[in-house]
């Protein structure tokens, strides 16, 4: 008994280990980047503190400080121990060193003419090299310059002014620094963009039109079609209908851009009757809709077909007979006794399609990517694009990941919901057809 | 309503499984389709009801050619095997469903279905599910859903089949009963020739798709046309031994049996023949003696079973009131009644 649970949990290992990598460490990391500001420009490792031009205007226009940031954008000289003593090493004149230590001693500049006349009206009267390389020993300007920690910024700002306030040091830290933060400002935006209700609407029509006419819908008519054909044709139709899902995507989309392009194989024959060539797939939000909801329908009828087609198998041949002598036709024993038996799958190929089209997107990035002008831009889509692979290039790691938790919470209530709606204990329980 | 099959012919592909078969059954008559496994009685059965299309031959109910018209269209109501209820109906959906395919009015509908829960007694499980019935109760919702649209014949494929001993006897009265009750010309498909004997009116006894002999049980049981027929029917079953045609006898191989040559004609004289014996017929009265050894007891409560070894190792059987005075391995000499014992030929008729 005990040997064999040891069993168990080695045969279970490898499946734990899988789920722990490639689901809950996924789930629990989409989780944590989703509170943060990632992206392209903070990257995803600890940043630095930079006094770029950006960093002052957000220090002006954000925290309001107008003085602070006018200071700190200035290039600004000190006359200050640290310059003299690089004099001296580099060899410049001691009397010069000497005279700017003893009349010159801290005083500031913040334009660079001013800090030259005073070094050129110095008794040695250094010649105007040398008068440049003073003065470039002396800029003490902050403008463009990287520190590794708050600590190094604040050193640096005080050599320039040394009155920073706790609440000024705190908004030049915030404003000067280059990598990711903290923040729930993701889920704000998303609440707030009028993208988000767009997206989620096109996701509704995309899952629900494609769940409904297609992968339910079209996979019982397959179903009962191919149940009411003789063996032979009703294999050939099985295998035809499966073509789709076993084409590899790239290709299976392809074939109908070939199909949809303004030079393709329908403007082409249309064409001939007058109609003018245009990329059909694209032409219009009605066209690509149309082309969305059918390459992802074709791909996903097969497997309710399949499914539909064996439940139906499974109910006893004697029902059939059953019902035709009592005078049931088709459409009655379609409706009276097939449907009603085929409660189950129906409901399994509900719940598993929606969440699988929930978040698939690969026809729709690879047929309209989006377009035309994000008519067609899922849910799933919207992430990839936010997140993953964008025009601008600005990749929003951050917003991306809180865009695909939404989406996580939205796949877990609707499992759950399903799992309810299944009366999962019951589906456990002995089989309902009875033989 | 009479059915009549004419000619009829059935074949799955290369198979020919019936070829041209006539059977008549009589208006109100209750008639078997007895024999084994893989005969063609539940072929003809489908075909009757519709299920399967005839390869060759008419099928008329009554002066009417059914041969080619749907099963939904030929009002036959038919038992299965396996009862075939529609899982997720209510019993009174089940009874109701070939109304209500009809499109007959609820109250209508309503009044009937009760009417035959009535008939076949299961008026209080009328809102029960199939899987929430006993095997018994599931054959009379059956019945009551082949016979709610008063179809023309009905038909019974193995009904009893899946029911245990107790419930089988029950069942096979309840059938019987309610047959009467409403008069319906019906088939019973079996291969119980209880079943068959004691059910139907008339039994069509088949065997690899021809119909050897059709008669009233007693008929059958008494006159039975050939060996096959002879060995289907009775229970426990008749014995069989070979002999030769002798001076004015049957002298049974490698035995001093000596059968006197009854009446009637007997192949010339050295002709082979078959022997069959009844296990009533061998006992301590009788005109012909026979010796053996008892083999086997079986007890039956009333009566015992014995098999009686003969000098040749042929087996022959006999049934007779429990008995004290013999037991196993009893050299014995009982008796076989001569006028009861049958004889075929080399090729199975009956001479």
């Amino acid at each position: 008994m005990n040997s064999s649970r040891n069993l168990g949990l080695v045969l279970m290992a490898p499946a734990i280990v899988l789920v722990v990598l490639f689901f809950l460490v996924p789930v629990a990391l989409t989780a944590v980047f989703s509170f943060t500001t990632m992206s392209t420009s903070t990257g995803i490792t600890g940043g630095a503190y930079q006094l770029a031009p950006n960093a002052i205007q957000r220090l002006r226009d954000q925290f309001g400080m107008v003085e602070l940031a006018q200071k700190l954008g200035e290039p600004s000289f000190v006359i200050d121990e640290r310059g003299l003593a690089t004099l001296e090493a580099k060899g410049v004149a001691p009397g010069i060193v000497a005279e700017l230590r003893s009349n010159h001693l801290n005083e500031t500049f913040t334009v660079r003419r001013d800090v030259e006349r005073m070094i050129r009206s110095l008794r040695e009267r250094p010649s105007t090299p040398e008068v440049k390389l003073i003065s470039a020993e002396f800029s003490r300007s902050l403008a463009n310059a990287r520190f590794a920690d708050e600590a190094a910024l604040f050193a640096a700002v005080k050599a320039i002014d040394a009155q920073l306030t706790e609440d000024e040091k705190a908004a030049l830290a915030a404003a000067s620094y280059s990598g990711w933060t903290w923040t729930t400002e993701n889920f704000r935006r998303m609440v707030s963009t009028p993208d988000t209700a767009r997206t989620l609407f096109n996701t509704l029509a995309y899952v629900s039109l494609t769940l409904v006419l297609f992968n339910t819908g079209f996979a019982m008519i397959l179903a009962l079609a191919v149940h009411y054909m003789p063996e032979r044709p009703a294999g050939f139709f099985r295998i035809l209908w499966l073509l789709p899902r076993i084409t590899p995507p790239v290709i299976y989309v392809l074939m109908w851009k070939w199909l949809a392009w303004d030079t393709g194989f329908l403007s082409a024959v249309l064409d001939d009757f007058g109609v003018r060539p245009r990329n059909w797939m694209l032409d219009s939000a009605a066209n690509a809709w149309v082309v969305v909801v059918f390459i992802n329908g074709l791909v996903g009828a097969s497997m309710g077909m399949l499914i539909f087609s064996s439940a139906i198998k499974a109910i006893p041949q004697s029902l059939f007979y059953a019902s035709e002598v009592d005078g049931a036709y088709r459409w009655q024993q379609i409706r009276h006794i097939i449907l009603p038996q085929l409660r189950w799958p129906i409901l399994f190929v509900t719940c598993y399609q929606t969440l699988s089209l929930l978040t698939s997107f690969e026809y729709i990035l690879l047929s309209t990517n989006g377009g035309p002008g994000g008519t067609t831009e899922v849910w799933a889509l919207a992430i990839y694009h936010t997140a993953l692979n964008n025009y601008a290039g600005n990749l929003q790691y951050g917003y991306g990941a809180a865009m695909a938790l939404v989406l996580v919470v939205i796949g877990i209530v609707l499992s759950l919901v399903y799992l309810r709606l299944f009366n999962y204990g019951a589906l456990v329980a002995r089989p309902l057809i009875e033989h | 309503m009479r059915i009549l099959l004419d000619g009829f012919t059935k074949s799955f592909g290369a198979v020919t499984v019936i070829e041209n078969m006539k059977l008549e059954i009589k208006d109100g008559e209750m008639l078997a389709l007895l024999g084994p496994s893989g005969c063609g009685k539940s072929t003809t059965l489908f075909a009757i009801c519709g299920i399967h299309k005839v390869t060759g031959g008419r099928i008329l109910f009554g002066d009417k050619d059914v041969t080619r018209i749907a099963p939904q269209e030929r009002n036959v109501g038919v038992v299965f095997q396996s009862y075939a209820l529609y899982p997720h109906k209510t019993v009174e959906e089940n009874i109701a469903f070939p109304l209500q395919v009809r499109r007959l009015s609820a109250d209508e509908i309503s009044r009937q279905v009760n009417e035959m829960a009535r008939l076949v007694h299961i008026e209080k499980l009328l809102g029960r599910r199939p899987a929430e019935l006993s095997g018994g109760q599931q054959q009379r919702v059956a019945l009551a859903r082949a016979l709610v649209r008063r179809p023309d014949v009905l038909l019974l494929d193995e009904p009893l089949a899946n029911l245990d001993a107790k419930l089988r006897l029950e069942m096979r009265s309840e059938i019987r009963r309610i047959q009467l009750e409403t008069g319906i010309t019906a088939v019973l498909v079996t291969h119980d020739q209880v079943e068959a004997m004691s059910m139907c009116d008339r039994i069509a006894i088949m065997d690899a798709g021809r119909i050897i002999q059709i008669a009233t049980p007693s008929e059958m049981y008494e006159n039975p046309r050939t060996e096959f027929v002879a060995g289907f029917l009775g229970n426990p079953p008749i014995a069989f031994l070979n002999g030769v045609v002798g001076d004015g006898a049957i002298d049974i191989s490698g035995t001093d049996i000596r059968l006197p040559k009854s009446a009637g004609a007997l192949p010339s004289y050295g002709a082979r023949v078959v022997v069959g014996i009844r296990p009533e017929n061998l006992g301590p009265a009788g005109d012909v003696p026979v010796k053996g050894r008892i083999s086997f007891v079986e007890t039956q409560g009333r009566e015992n079973l014995y098999d009686l070894t003969l000098p040749n190792g042929r087996v022959l059987r006999s049934i007779q009131p429990v008995r004290s005075d013999v037991g196993l391995n009893d050299e014995v000499e009982w008796f076989m009644r001569s006028d009861r014992i049958f004889v075929f030929g080399e090729d199975g008729a009956r001479l």
